[in-house]
């Protein structure tokens, strides 16, 4: 987006750039904030709706997996922490490699969800349950916010190996940090949007 | 501090130059091509839109289904005509004065984010002609609020239908993103928020409402598609479902919805009556403050659109937010009037289609008033009444609103004047084409003709017939417009910086202005309608004199060359320039 306003003396300055593209992003999650709020509304109403079937898909369930995933993403919005530290002291390497693992653990964590699809399909949780069935109504509501989460992972991921690659084009300095950055912002919201998830559908 | 005047003995400069017809079909990120982009597209689904228009108005001339030969086609014809109106005319033509005239009226050189300005602009044609592309397989029939299970039943129409409405919300957000930036952070010195010009603001309103609504109908249409695709059933009763789901969060969308669409218009037309009445803006906080009210009022009102099918404890409170939406709306209206009042008028085309806006708007908000009155609503809710209301609205509201803001700024994005002669017939045929389509509806609504639907009872046969003939004057009344922007183009009188002599930073600069908008840093006049001033006729001479529409004493070929000679590179051609006498209004 920076490249545009290169007319220096003309458009806002780098600084004031940064600014612009922060507020921006945050309008942005704004707005994803209230897709999600769609999606686990709907989960919610029908989780207040049919205790049972929720209570049938726990058993099936185990929670073992899922905090261990719920961890390892908790762990990689600390490793993003670090590399933007490192790279406000100035540490290009260190930047690299914290947020290496963040893409490391963002990748772990889609590895450890698709288990998770895999084990829950063999129990017989689809996406089309019909109303025979015990998990009737579940699939589509649990899959939907849940996918639609990983989705935002993957992303991030990808997002996450381009800020390590412009770190090692030696894009960043102390001054102008304000990819990773923004970087920072998307990968936190999607670590709270799983908390969000991960208490209502596995916790309450 | 900002002082009045500008810089003292600058050169005078013509034009700019209009960029070539290249430069439009290609990315760019100047914020004036990208305006110049929506508009082009927009007005393409207008005139499309326009003809289904007609189409149906055809069929209805009789109570038969006879020239579609099936009602399912009507149905599409239909669905059609609105969704293209709304997603594909109204709300780009926002893009499209909000990219042109913004980042001008706050002396930005271009938006927060040029490259995203373009990328969202150019999501709209693919979307636009995917939507089209379901004539191929099977159109949309839903209607353009797609309610299921009726969507869930249609053809694969409905599903490239909602793909498509779908990467036009996505757009809007990306649009509205840059515009909330441009308008908070990329003001100059001198213009706190509170003398922004009140396009701005109510621009900012919208693009607030865009961020905060659009991602609810982005949600409702993931699971619509899903339940296309991926068999789930998120609004299929029979399997678990809920189909009130959909209308929820559709109306909780859709109902800020119509405030981004008239919210613009609202903005348009406080600069065009002050400009054309040269008075300052009456109550100038109060219309600010207003469109904000409006824009956080407006989420709370979404249920009035399901009195008929919502559990009844809920009419009496979403009635009362519906009544209270109607006071900002109020305030608005009789600041115009004030505004107005007492003004040195001058009845141009702008002027004509922005007193047009205010009479049939206050239609469209008074028979609001009566459809958001649950006993009123329970007999007239999905009647022609309801058509008319929201025509009323739309029409009579927003596109008035963007008929008066084309007029206003289009000497200023094209360098030329259009034509008052032409402008008056398309002003007084839409006028009277309105109410002669749209006052027959209200009869035929009140006396239970439902809408979206080929046929009707005999009986209503008067009313329909009448409102048929109204509507093939309001279609041609369009050709008036297209005419008249086709001549301006090839014939038109050059504008010269500020024709309208207005106080806003977009005139203090040539027009078509130069890629990076002014040729020093642009110093906002205190006031921004400060008009009937002797300072600001100071400022105004003085910008004359700078930008005028033509060189006062014109040497030989020299001097326009040579006052275009500093110009940036490659503008130069294209310009004729200092052809015609200077004007005054
Ligand atoms: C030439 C002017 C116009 C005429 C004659 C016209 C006529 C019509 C007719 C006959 C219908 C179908 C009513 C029904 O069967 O229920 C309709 C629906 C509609 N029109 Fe227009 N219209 C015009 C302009 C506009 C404009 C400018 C807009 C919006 C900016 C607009 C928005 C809509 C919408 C949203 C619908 C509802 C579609 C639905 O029920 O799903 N129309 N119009």
């Amino acid at each position: 987006m920076a490249e545009a306003t290169a007319h220096a003396h003309h458009g806002p300055s780098p600084q004031e750039q940064a600014e612009n593209i922060k507020f921006g992003v945050w309008l942005y999650l704004a707005s994803e904030v209230i897709i999600f709020s769609v999606f686990i509304t709907i989960y919610a109403m029908f989780r207040a709706q049919n205790p049972d079937t929720v209570f049938h898909v726990r058993e099936e369930l185990g929670i073992a997996l899922v905090s261990f995933n719920t961890f390892l993403l908790l762990t990689s919005s600390w490793a993003m922490v670090m590399g933007l530290r490192a790279i406000q002291a100035g540490k290009q390497r260190a930047l690299m490699a914290w947020i290496g693992l963040t893409a490391l653990l963002g990748t772990a964590f889609v590895g450890l969800q698709y288990v998770e699809y895999t084990e829950l399909a063999h129990a017989g949780v689809a996406i089309n349950n019909t109303n025979a069935s015990v998990f009737a109504g579940f699939g589509m509501r649990f899959y939907t916010p849940t996918a639609f989460h990983g989705a935002h992972v993957i992303i991030g991921v990808i997002w996450a190996l381009w800020v390590v690659w412009r770190a090692w084009k030696g894009r960043y300095s102390t001054e102008n940090y304000v990819g990773v950055e923004t970087f920072g912002l998307y990968w936190h919201f999607v670590d709270v949007v799983w908390i969000l998830l991960f208490t209502l559908i596995y916790l309450v | 501090m900002a002082t009045a005047s500008l810089p003292i003995r600058q050169e005078p400069r013509i034009s700019a130059g209009l960029p070539r017809v290249g430069e439009f079909m290609r990315w760019s990120v100047d914020h004036k091509i990208i305006g110049v982009q929506y508009m082009v597209v927009a007005l393409s689904f207008f005139f499309i839109g326009g003809i289904l228009a007609m189409l149906m108005r055809w069929e209805l001339l009789t109570p038969d289904v006879d020239f579609f030969g099936d009602g399912a086609v009507y149905n599409s014809a239909m669905t059609m005509h609105g969704t293209i109106m709304i997603f594909l005319w109204v709300i780009p033509m926002i893009g499209a004065m909000g990219n042109y005239v913004v980042p001008l009226q706050i002396g930005a050189r271009d938006m927060a984010f040029p490259w995203l300005n373009a990328f969202a602009f150019w999501i709209i044609p693919p979307a636009g002609i995917l939507m089209l592309l379901g004539w191929l397989v099977g159109p949309a029939e839903a209607g353009w609020t797609s309610y299921p299970p009726l969507s869930l039943l249609g053809h694969d129409g409905q599903l490239l239908w909602a793909v498509s409405l779908h990467l036009l919300g996505i757009s809007s957000i990306l649009g509205a993103i840059n515009f909330i930036v441009t308008i908070l952070n990329m003001r100059p010195e001198g213009m706190p928020l509170f003398r922004m010009p009140l396009l701005c603001w109510a621009v900012l309103a919208t693009a607030l409402i865009i961020v905060l609504a659009t991602p609810f109908l982005a949600g409702a249409l993931t699971l619509l598609i899903l339940d296309m695709v991926a068999g789930t059933s998120f609004f299929i009763a029979a399997q678990g479902g809920d189909v009130l789901l959909w209308q929820n969060v559709f109306w909780f969308y859709s109902h800020p919805a119509v405030y981004i669409m008239v919210l613009p218009s609202m903005g348009i037309i406080s600069e065009v009556l002050s400009v054309h009445s040269r008075k300052p803006v009456f109550g100038y906080r109060m219309i600010a403050l207003s469109s904000m009210s409006i824009a956080l009022v407006g989420f709370t009102v979404w249920a009035h659109h399901m009195f008929t099918s919502l559990t009844p404890e809920l009419r009496i409170p979403f009635m009362i937010t519906s009544m209270i939406i109607a006071v900002p709306t109020g305030i608005k209206i009789f600041s115009w009037l004030a505004t107005i009042w007492g003004g040195k008028i001058h009845f141009t085309s702008a002027m004509n289609f922005a007193l047009g806006f205010l009479s049939l708007f206050l239609i469209g908000g008074l028979t609001g008033v009566i459809v958001g009155s649950v006993p009123v609503d329970i007999h007239l809710h999905d009647t022609y009444f309801v058509v008319s209301h929201f025509h009323f609205t739309l029409y009579g509201g927003g596109v008035m609103g963007l008929f008066a803001g084309v007029y206003h700024w289009w000497p200023k994005i094209t360098g030329r004047m259009l034509n008052e002669g032409l402008g008056r017939w398309h002003f007084w045929l839409t006028f009277i084409g309105f109410l002669w389509t749209f006052l027959p509806q209200q009869i035929a609504g009140m006396m239970g003709m439902p809408r979206r639907v080929a046929t009707y009872d005999p009986s209503l046969l008067i009313y329909n017939q009448l409102s048929s003939l109204g509507a093939f004057v309001l279609g041609a009344s369009a050709l008036f417009f297209f005419y008249n922007l086709g001549w301006s183009l090839a014939r038109g009188r050059v504008a010269g910086g500020n024709p309208w002599r207005a106080l806003t930073l977009e005139w203090a600069t040539t027009s078509p202005p130069p890629p990076l908008n002014f040729y020093e840093d642009p110093v906002p006049y205190p006031n921004p309608y400060g008009y009937g001033s002797d300072a600001a006729r100071e400022y105004l001479d003085e910008q004359q004199r700078r930008f005028p529409a033509a060189l006062e004493a014109p040497t030989d070929e020299g001097s326009t060359s040579a006052s275009l000679a500093t110009q940036p590179a490659g503008t130069s051609a294209g310009s004729s320039a200092g052809t015609s006498a200077g004007q005054q209004q």
